[in-house]
């Protein structure tokens, strides 16, 4: 274990929602561990997922929930999208009822997060194109009408996921630089760490090792 | 006492100079016409050329200077009988010289003295110079004696001088004693809070203590604190590994109390919302239906007595009886992560008394030959698996109670034929057992360690023994807290249940 995976800056809480069976854990799985999972097992209420990655020069920790997509789980799931920072809302692009549902997990995702909560809408199974039931423009349209992020990915070949994530963090860092997402809110779903040495900030190190050595 | 706290040696050598440059000061050894001429003596001494450590350079500089002083002064020794006391105000610069260099080499100590002195307030060594007069004096006595059957020549003086200077040597030994005592005392008071600063557990009690909001924010803080102090401090590899918060998080163990957390707080404020709306016998009986459900989280008895002395080391046991208590509860969550946990940890602690030899008395060189060969777990790495471990258990722990109260909430209207309150009481069957399991796992890692640190000071061992125990009832309370989350979530799902069977 090196000390490499703690020196991070942000840590945002990213939610995974969609219908059952569109690849949600795929999706975390092939992002957190680059391997696609064959046969995945129905998640059962929420499970987590994290790695760090580099997000406009700063390393960011991403908290990954992804929630089960069974309809009889979402009184439960629905307590798992307040504090989310970012939202991956996937539907299955060879299955249109996950695509017309999208709808009804939007007003989940507003409701439940803050105004400021990226939202990235993905077509998974973009690898399937000869079942294709979506096509790329309409969701795209779906996607502008209701600003949000779009991307098209493959659990299965890894395209575009890693993208999928890093996109809707670059978007969340934004909001922080801009200032349209205050970090003091309860529920922004960032937590800054300070202490954490940061690109450009030379600064930084001294008070924090004078810290380290008192004895 | 920062400002005092200069790393290099002038702080310290002053510190010590001027111990000694009160001592004649006192009323009784420098009589007023003597202090003029100490006065010069003491500006020597702080000369800058001094201030340098060279051990060879002030000293010699510092007797030719006194030289000449020396006739004059055998010449006052005949009339002064006590006047040792001002061959002892240039002895002492002498001296002084002296223990400057000597406080270069000790540099360490005296920093440490001086730290003490000024945190703790004890009395500076000017004050405790002042007391060592009293010996001075009876030392000085003999000097002047001696230095009488010696003649009254330079001899004498030198003499004088020397015992005068021996008699400083006890003064500050003295200082020095005292100070080293106090300074233990400081160090003592000092490693405690250096403990209660670096042991994340030590804060994580105290945290639990104060209690300032849900046990997931404490556990955060540690292990966000954790995580600052490794990234800062890079040379420890050892404490590196062994961070207990940091660890808990990446078995997703603070995630899943989060969401748990989240759950039993929402809980909380449906049954809230439910009994506000209702009345009279309807509000009664479901009061007293949600109290049957509470019971079994207030009946709780926690003693992990040893009263079941039964060998369970494979973890073989437990298993079996938590995937009864788990089918019990009639609600399709498995426990299978969290037995696999309990299983890998009990390979790790195979591996790790299996490369370990048990040595006796007999097999010692043998042993020892072993030991160059084969690369030994150290007590570190033992401690560091056994925190690891601990934090991986309760993590899987945490989860299996947060899928409980996943299931709990939507299968509410579902086929299981046992009463919420029945389930509370299996969840608290639960809960025994998996803090029974920490308790027991401490245990063999740290008769682990014993094994694998038995020619390991105590000072290495006890307190990575400690911290294994400190982390284990940490890891204990954590479960019993993640329980009472239950609490409401089970109440919750009471509700549900009736009023599905209602319909």
């Amino acid at each position: 274990m090196t000390t490499a995976p703690y020196n991070y800056s942000y840590i945002f809480k990213y939610i995974i929602i969609g219908d059952m069976g569109v690849g949600k854990s795929c999706l975390l799985h092939q992002f957190t561990e680059k391997k696609f999972m064959a046969d995945c097992p129905h998640t059962i209420g929420v499970e987590f997922g994290t790695r760090i990655m580099e997000v406009s020069g700063q390393k960011v920790k991403l908290q990954i929930w992804d929630t089960a997509g069974q309809e009889r789980f979402r009184a439960v799931t629905r307590s798992y999208y307040r504090g989310a920072a970012g939202a991956l809302m996937v539907y299955d692009i060879t299955r249109r009822s996950t695509y017309n549902h999208l709808s009804s997990w939007l007003t989940d995702a507003r409701n439940l997060t803050n105004p400021n909560t990226v939202i990235i809408l993905i077509g998974n199974k973009a690898d399937l194109e000869a079942q294709r039931d979506v096509t790329y423009e309409e969701a795209k349209q779906f996607a502008e009408e209701n600003g949000l992020l779009f991307l098209e990915a493959s659990a299965k070949t890894g395209e575009n996921v890693e993208d999928a994530f890093l996109e809707a963090a670059k978007k969340i860092y934004q909001n922080i630089q801009d200032g349209s997402l205050d970090l003091n809110a309860a529920e922004s779903g960032v937590q800054h760490k300070p202490s954490a040495p940061q690109g450009g900030r030379l600064g930084n190190d001294a008070p924090s090792q004078k810290e380290g050595c008192s004895c | 006492m920062s400002a005092n706290e200069s790393p290099t040696d002038p702080a310290a050598e002053q510190m010590v100079e001027q111990a000694s440059a009160t001592t004649p000061e006192s009323p009784t050894e420098a009589p007023s016409d003597v202090s003029p001429d100490i006065a010069p003596t003491r500006k020597t001494r702080r000369r800058p050329e001094h201030k340098p450590p060279p051990a060879d350079d002030p000293s010699p500089q510092e007797v030719s200077e006194s030289k000449p002083e020396s006739p004059k002064a055998s010449n006052e020794s005949a009339v002064l009988q006590g006047g040792w006391g001002y061959w002892g105000s240039w002895g002492k610069s002498l001296l002084s010289t002296a223990t400057a260099t000597v406080a270069t080499v000790g540099q360490g100590i005296s920093q440490v003295i001086e730290k003490a002195e000024t945190t703790l307030g004890i009395p500076s060594p000017e004050e405790l110079s002042a007391q060592a007069p009293q010996e001075e004096n009876t030392d000085g006595g003999t000097a002047g004696a001696e230095g009488e059957a010696q003649d009254d020549t330079a001899m004498g003086g030198a003499l004088g001088m020397l015992s005068s200077l021996s008699s400083v040597v006890q003064s500050t030994g003295k200082t020095v004693i005292t100070g080293s005592l106090d300074a233990l005392e400081f160090i003592g008071k000092k490693t405690m809070d250096v403990i209660a600063e670096g042991d994340p557990g030590f804060k994580k009690t105290k945290g639990l203590m104060i209690r300032p909001t849900t046990l997931s924010q404490v556990l955060r803080e540690a292990k966000e604190r954790e995580e600052q102090q490794t990234s800062e401090d890079l040379s420890s590899d050892v404490e590196k590994k062994a961070h207990y918060g940091m660890l808990f998080d990446e078995f997703q163990g603070l995630a899943h109390l989060e969401a748990l957390e989240s759950l039993s707080r929402e809980s909380e404020i449906k049954v809230k919302s439910v009994l506000t709306s209702m009345s009279g016998g309807e509000l009664a009986q479901l009061k007293a239906d949600l109290e049957e459900v509470s019971e079994p989280f207030s009946l709780m008895e926690f003693e992990d007595d040893d009263d079941d002395t039964k060998e369970d080391s494979d973890g073989v046991e437990f298993a079996k009886e938590l995937r009864d208590a788990m089918s019990r509860l009639q609600l399709s969550v498995t426990a299978d992560k969290l037995t696999q946990a309990r299983t890998n940890i009990h390979d790790r602690i195979a591996d790790v008394k299996s490369a370990t030899p048990v040595s006796t008395t007999e097999e010692d060189e043998k042993d020892e030959a072993d030991e160059m060969a084969v690369p030994q777990h150290t007590p570190e790495d033992v401690h560091a698996l056994a925190i690891s471990s601990l934090a991986e258990l309760t993590a899987k722990s945490i989860e299996l109670f947060h899928k409980v109260a996943q299931v709990v909430l939507h299968n509410a209207s579902g086929n299981a034929q046992i009463s919420t309150g029945d389930q509370a009481k299996v969840l608290a069957q639960i809960t025994i057992m998996l803090c029974k399991e920490i308790s027991l796992l401490s245990k063999s890692f740290t008769c682990c360690l014993t094994t694998v640190g038995s020619n390991e000071k105590g000072e290495v061992l006890n307190p990575l023994i400690t911290g294994v125990f400190l982390e284990a009832s940490n890891s204990a309370t954590y479960i019993q807290d993640a329980f009472q989350l239950l609490r409401t979530v089970l109440q919750l799902a009471h509700i549900q249940r009736t009023a599905d069977f209602a319909q």
